[in-house]
């Protein structure tokens, strides 16, 4: 992720058209998008397809961004809008398989080694933890675990008070040590080796 | 990890929340996967992922200002015709004044004309006297010096 000033100067170039701008852009936060997409959707082809999407829509639409706010703010928003219009165009939503996941880069060797067979049985277990969450609930654990956003943040975005953010994430966390136990704890020993 | 202003994280040690520390280990686990999914990836495939979608950005922009360009023609062409517009409203407008103008002038010119016509019946009235005797007296000289060559034209006194 870009520090705030950087990220102005980094916009302000890709406003001109500037090509070397607008891919540091897409390369810092290309991978976090991605990330939170898939697990809001859990298709990865899906979650590239709308982070790049995404991507196509904010940086052609960069003259209308006010500065004032997060560049990430306004990316996730779209990357999320496209999501829900995705899901409606698509109904029933083919969700209900656990999550398919790439640790690290599919194509990298390591994705051979026992390590990596580790990270995808947490992987699973995410995928695992996650699905046991209502809608409101998966997006503020996402945005609040995976991308780092602030209680105040989200509740900005979400247009919801801050109290109510805390209490989501309560009962989120109640909820996904609950799937964990039931489903997660049996075969989890070798996790912790 | 962020957890700034969240102070419900870990609020129910083991035991007391109901969940063995086995899952709320695994929880910490998940939740730190979760983290680092989302950490930006400096990878070769990542970065030519990168290129690729600036590429395919960058490839519409063209698109992106032909609107404008159309749209700055079009105005172009409006103010360039703008002159012509208005001479064509102007042509329209001078149609219906000029009905009634011609007919002021029209008008005008029989007033004048019947003016120069009476005008003239009054001289003639006052003249026709006078013409009548330049006629008689015209008839009485006239034959002589009309039928008479210069040549041979008599003086008009006795030769002494």
């Amino acid at each position: 992720m870009l520090d705030p000033q950087t990220e102005r100067r980094t916009i302000q170039r890709a406003r001109k058209g500037d090509r070397e701008a607008i891919a540091e852009l897409i390369r810092a936060y290309q991978r976090p998008l991605e990330a939170f997409l898939f697990r809001l959707c859990g298709k990865s082809d899906l979650a590239e397809d709308l982070a790049q999407e995404s991507f196509v829509r904010v940086i052609r639409s960069l003259d209308r961004f006010d500065e004032r706010f997060r560049f990430s703010t306004w990316l996730f928003t779209i990357g999320k809008r496209l999501l829900v219009n995705h899901q409606q165009k698509m109904r029933p939503l083919p969700d209900s398989e656990v999550v398919e996941f790439r640790a690290g880069d599919a194509n990298t060797p390591a994705a051979e080694t026992i390590e990596a067979e580790r990270a995808q049985r947490v992987s699973e277990l995410v995928g695992v933890a996650l699905e046991s969450l209502v809608s409101p609930q998966r997006e503020i654990v996402l945005l609040f675990h995976q991308q780092n956003w602030s209680v105040q943040q989200i509740a900005k975005e979400l247009s919801m008070p801050e109290g109510t953010i805390k209490s989501h994430l309560f009962r989120a966390r109640r909820r996904m040590l609950e799937a964990i136990e039931r489903t997660g704890v049996r075969n989890a020993e070798e996790l912790f080796r | 990890m962020n957890h700034g202003g969240d102070d419900s994280f870990g609020v129910e040690p083991s035991g007391r929340s109901g969940f063995s520390l086995r899952a709320e280990r695994l929880l910490v686990r998940v939740l730190l996967m979760l983290r680092r999914e989302a950490k930006s990836s400096d990878s070769v495939r990542s970065r030519q992922r990168a290129e690729e979608l600036a590429d395919i950005i960058l490839s519409d922009f063209p698109r992106r200002v032909l609107p404008f360009g159309i749209a700055a023609l079009v105005i172009i062409a409006i103010i360039a015709s703008l002159p012509l517009l208005r001479d064509y409203a102007k042509g329209d407008a001078g149609m219906v004044a000029a009905a009634p103008a011609a007919l002021t002038v029209e008008s005008g010119i029989r007033q004048r004309g019947a003016a120069v016509s009476d005008g003239i019946d009054a001289i003639r009235t006052m003249v026709a006297p006078f013409a009548a005797e330049s006629a008689g007296a015209d008839a009485a000289t006239g034959s002589d010096e009309r039928a008479t060559p210069p040549c041979d034209a008599r003086a008009p006194f006795s030769k002494s």
